[in-house]
C-alpha cells in the first residue's frame, strides 16, 4: 500500500492566505508600520511574560546555579564545572539513569503497543459505550500521582490484592511484597506507569483514527483487506504523528519520572529503584547542594532532549 | 513546550524555589546577619508589659500551640501568632524564611537540617540568657549539647547555644502484651538475649515478630537502637557530633549491624519491611499482625488509644541486663530570629519551656518533657515512656539520630538497610557507605 494514503488532509492554502493579504494590506493602509508592530508584540506581551517568568527564567537560572556552590542561604561561589564533574563522578547517577532507561520500556513502549492494540478492537466496531471505554482507559491520567503511587503500594503489599489474587489462582508460591523486592522493584513500578500511560496512548489514537477519511478503509475492504491490513496499512499510518505524541510525551513522563517512584519506593530498595529526579530532590533538598543538584537537573533536561529529538527524527514522515 | 516539560517536575519547583532563594538571599546578604538588636535590648529576664506580637514558625503539633497558650496565659500581654508547615516542607521553607527581611522571631529548630543557619547569622546565640536563666540546671544537658555547634555548624555537642529544646522524645520498643502472652513470654525482656528469645517464641507461635516500615525510617530505627546499646556512646557521640576522624566504622556499629542481619536471617524482620512505609508498620502493630515495634514515643498516644491496655514499652534491652542508659532521642527545639525586636520575650517563652506546667503540656501531647522532675500522674504505656525516659536522662545518654550525622545520611540509612534486608549488601559495605557520607561532609 501506498504512503500516501496516510497523508491526512490539509486545509486548501491558498484561499486562506489570499484573504490574509487583503487584510494585511488594508491595515498597512491604517497604521504605520512600526506601530502595528508594537501593537502585536503588546498581544503576545501577557503569555510571553507568564512564559519567560514561569519558564525560560527558572530554566536559565537552575543553569547558572548549576555553575555555582550553593546552600540556598549562604553567598553562593562561583564552582565552574565543579559539580558536573562531581555528579559524573558519582556512579549512583548512571545506576539512576540506566533504571529510567528501563522505565522507558514501561512507560512508553508498552503503553503505545497497548494503546494501539485498544484502537485496533474498539475502532469501528464499537459503537455504543465507546464513553464508556474511553473514560474507563483515561481514568489514570485523571488521577494524581500521588493518588495512584500510594493505591498501588497497597496493592503490592504483602497481603494486598495482587497477592490475594495469586494465591486465588494457585500462585501463593511466588508472592512477596512486590515493591519491596531487590530484583522486582523495578519492573512493579514500571508496571504502574504502564497502566497509567496505556489511557493516554489509546485516547491520543483514538483521536488520530477518526480522522481517517473512512473511503480509505472502503478503499482497502474493495482491494481484499482483512481487518489485519487494514489495520496496518490504514490505521497505522494514520495515526503515525499521534504515536509520535504519545511516545514523546510518555518517555518524557519516564526520565523525569519522580511523583510515581517517590510515593512508592522513594528509590528503595537499597537504591534499586534510583532514578535521576529523584537524586536532584535529594541533593537540592536533603542535603542542600543546589548547585550539584542544578547540575544534575540540566543534565536529566539534556538527556531528554536528546531521545525527544531521536524520537522526532526516526518518526520524521519525509523519511 | 519540549523544551520546558521536563522541568516541570521536581525541575521546575527547584528552579523557581532557587529563584526565589536568590532573591531573599540577596536581601538577607544586605543585613549583615546577627546580632543587629541585641545591642538595643539588654538581656533581661523580666519582659515588657507592652503589648507585644511574636510570630513563630513551628511544624511539631502537638505541642507547639498548647506551650504557646500556657506561655501566653502568663503574659497576657503577649500576642503569638504560630504558623504550622508540614514536616516535608518545613525545613526546606524555613530557611528561605528565616533569611528573609521579616522572618518569624521563633522557629521550631532542627539541628540537622537548619544548620545553614548559625554560620549565615541569621539566629541568635541564646549564651546570655542561658546564663540569666540558669538554663544549663533547668534543661537535661544531653538535650542543650545537641543544640549547641560551633560557629561554621559543622560540629555540635561545643561551642555556643542555639536553641532550647521544648519537648523530647525517645527510639524504644512497643510491645502487644496480648501476643506475648499468646507465645508464652512473661512479660518485657530483660536482656537482648531475652529479647531475640521473645521474638522467637513469638514466631513459633505463627505471628510476626516484627513491624518494620523499612521504606522509611523505620529500618534503620532498628539498627539505631542496637546500636544505642551494643555500641560506645562516646564514640557515637563523636561522630554524630562531628569530631574530626570520628568514624562509624567501629566494633559496636559492626556488631549492631551483625545482629540486625541475624533478626533478617532468623525472620524476625520480614522480608516485606522494604515495601512497608512507617504508618502501615504501625496500623499493622496497632491492628495485632505482630509483637513488636521499634519506634520513637511520638506513637504512643495513637497506639494507646488503639490497643488501650494491650501495648507496653521498653528501651532497647542490654545485653548485660542493666536498664539501658543511652537511647536515641530528638527535640522539638525553638530559635530565636537574629532579626526578633523582642528577644527578650521570645526567650522568656523558650524559658518556659522548662517549666512544670509545660511538662505536664509536653507528656499530654506525647512526648517526654523537659523538666524530669515535674509530677505526671502519668499512668499505662506513656507512665513505663517516662519511667525508662528517666533513667537515660539521669544518666545524660540522650544522643541523636543517625541522620544527624551530615544531611545526606538519611539517604544512605534507609538504602543502607534495605541492602541489610534483601541481603544484597554487607556489613562493612553499609558502614562504609554511612562513613563516606560523613567524610564527604566534614571534609570541607
Amino acid at each position: 500500500m501506498p504512503d500516501d494514503l496516510a497523508m491526512s488532509p490539509s486545509p486548501p492554502r491558498a484561499g486562506a492566505a489570499r484573504g490574509g493579504e487583503e487584510n494585511a494590506v488594508r491595515r498597512t493602509r491604517r497604521l504605520p508600520r512600526g506601530s502595528r508592530r508594537a501593537k502585536g508584540l503588546l498581544y503576545v506581551l501577557p503569555a510571553l511574560a507568564v512564559y519567560v517568568g514561569f519558564a525560560i527564567w527558572p530554566a536559565l537560572s537552575t543553569l547558572r546555579l548549576s555553575f555555582l556552590e550553593w546552600d540556598g542561604i549562604l553567598p553562593p561561589v562561583w564552582a565552574a564545572f565543579e559539580n558536573y564533574v562531581e555528579i559524573f563522578q558519582d556512579p549512583a547517577l548512571y545506576e539512576a539513569i540506566l533504571h529510567s532507561l528501563i522505565l522507558i520500556i514501561f512507560f512508553s513502549f508498552v503503553p503505545v503497543v497497548i494503546g494501539l492494540l485498544m484502537t485496533a478492537l474498539l475502532l469501528g466496531r464499537v459503537r455504543t459505550g465507546m464513553t464508556f471505554f474511553r473514560v474507563v482507559f483515561f481514568l489514570p491520567q485523571v488521577l494524581p500521582l500521588v493518588a495512584v503511587g500510594v493505591t498501588w503500594r497497597w496493592l503490592y503489599a504483602e497481603n494486598g490484592v495482587i497477592n490475594q489474587f495469586l494465591e486465588v489462582i494457585g500462585l501463593g508460591g511466588i508472592t512477596r511484597a512486590w515493591l519491596g523486592d531487590y530484583h522486582l522493584a523495578l519492573v512493579a513500578l514500571g508496571l504502574i506507569g504502564t497502566w497509567t500511560m496505556s489511557g493516554l496512548c489509546m485516547m491520543l489514537f483514538l483521536a488520530g483514527a477518526q480522522k481517517i477519511d473512512t473511503s480509505l478503509y472502503e478503499a482497502a475492504i474493495i482491494d481484499g483487506a482483512g481487518p489485519f491490513q487494514q489495520f496496518r496499512h490504514v490505521t497505522l499510518p494514520g495515526v503515525r504523528r499521534e504515536i509520535t505524541i504519545a511516545a514523546v510525551i510518555t518517555t518524557i513522563a519516564a526520565l523525569a519520572s519522580f511523583d510515581l517512584v517517590f510515593v512508592t519506593t522513594n528509590g528503595g530498595p537499597a537504591g534499586q529503584t534510583n532514578v535521576p529526579a529523584l537524586l536532584v530532590y535529594r541533593l537540592a533538598f536533603n542535603e542542600g547542594n543546589i548547585g550539584s543538584a542544578s547540575a544534575l537537573a540540566v543534565v536529566l533536561t539534556v538527556i531528554v532532549i536528546g531521545f525527544v529529538s531521536a524520537i522526532r527524527y526516526f518518526a520524521r514522515e519525509d523519511r | 513546550m519540549r523544551k520546558t516539560a521536563p522541568f516541570r517536575r521536581p525541575g521546575a519547583l527547584l528552579a523557581l524555589g532557587t529563584t526565589a532563594a536568590l532573591a531573599l538571599a540577596a536581601c538577607a546578604g544586605g543585613s549583615g546577619g546577627g546580632e543587629t538588636n541585641q545591642s538595643d535590648n539588654d538581656v533581661s529576664t523580666t519582659i515588657t508589659d507592652e503589648p507585644v506580637t511574636l510570630t513563630l514558625s513551628y511544624t511539631n503539633e502537638p505541642p507547639t500551640e498548647d506551650l504557646i497558650d500556657g506561655f501566653t496565659e502568663h503574659h497576657p500581654n503577649v500576642t503569638i501568632d504560630a504558623q504550622q508547615t508540614p514536616f516535608n516542607d518545613y525545613v526546606k521553607s524555613i530557611k528561605l524564611a528565616m533569611s528573609s527581611d521579616d522572618p518569624p522571631d521563633i522557629a521550631q529548630y532542627n539541628p540537622g537540617a537548619m544548620n545553614t543557619l548559625v554560620p549565615a547569622g541569621l539566629i541568635l546565640d541564646l549564651g546570655p540568657w542561658a546564663e540569666a536563666y540558669g538554663w544549663s540546671e533547668k534543661f537535661p544537658a544531653a538535650s542543650l549539647e545537641v543544640l549547641s555547634s560551633d560557629e561554621s555548624a559543622q560540629q555540635f555537642g561545643t561551642g555556643n547555644l542555639y536553641a532550647a529544646p521544648g519537648a523530647l522524645s525517645v527510639l524504644g520498643v512497643f510491645y502487644n502484651t496480648s501476643i506475648l502472652d499468646d507465645a508464652g513470654v512473661d512479660g518485657a525482656p530483660a536482656t537482648l538475649e531475652e529479647f531475640e528469645e521473645a521474638m522467637r517464641q513469638v514466631q513459633d507461635s505463627g505471628t510476626d515478630p516484627l513491624s518494620v516500615g523499612g521504606l522509611e525510617v523505620g529500618g534503620f530505627h532498628i539498627w539505631n537502637a542496637l546500636l544505642n546499646v551494643l555500641g560506645d556512646v562516646e564514640d557515637y557521640r563523636a561522630w554524630v557530633y562531628g569530631e574530626d576522624g570520628a568514624t562509624i566504622e567501629n566494633d559496636g556499629a559492626a556488631e549492631a549491624t551483625d545482629t540486625l542481619i541475624e533478626w533478617v536471617d532468623e525472620g524476625y524482620i520480614p522480608s516485606s519491611a522494604n515495601a512497608t512505609a512507617d504508618s502501615d508498620a504501625q496500623a499493622n502493630f496497632a491492628n495485632g499482625e505482630s509483637a513488636f515495634l521499634i519506634t520513637g514515643n511520638w506513637a504512643a498516644a495513637d497506639l494507646e488509644s488503639e490497643m488501650g491496655e494491650d501495648v507496653g514499652f521498653f528501651l532497647m534491652p542490654t545485653a548485660s541486663g542493666e536498664p539501658a542508659t543511652v537511647a536515641s532521642g530528638a527535640s522539638v527545639a525553638y530559635a530565636i530570629s537574629s532579626k526578633t525586636e523582642h528577644p527578650n520575650v521570645a526567650a522568656a517563652f523558650l524559658d518556659y519551656l522548662s517549666s512544670e506546667e509545660a511538662a505536664q503540656i509536653q507528656f499530654e501531647g506525647g512526648f517526654m518533657p523537659i523538666n524530669t522532675e515535674a509530677e505526671l500522674g502519668a499512668e499505662g504505656v506513656r507512665a513505663e515512656i517516662a519511667d525508662s525516659f528517666a533513667t537515660v536522662v539521669e544518666n545524660d545518654g540522650i544522643v541523636p539520630f543517625p541522620d544527624f550525622a551530615s544531611p545526606g545520611m538519611i539517604d544512605k540509612l534507609t538504602p543502607g538497610v534495605q541492602g541489610l534486608i534483601s541481603e544484597t549488601m554487607t556489613r562493612d559495605e553499609f558502614l562504609r557507605s554511612l562513613q563516606e557520607s560523613w567524610d564527604e561532609h566534614h571534609a570541607g
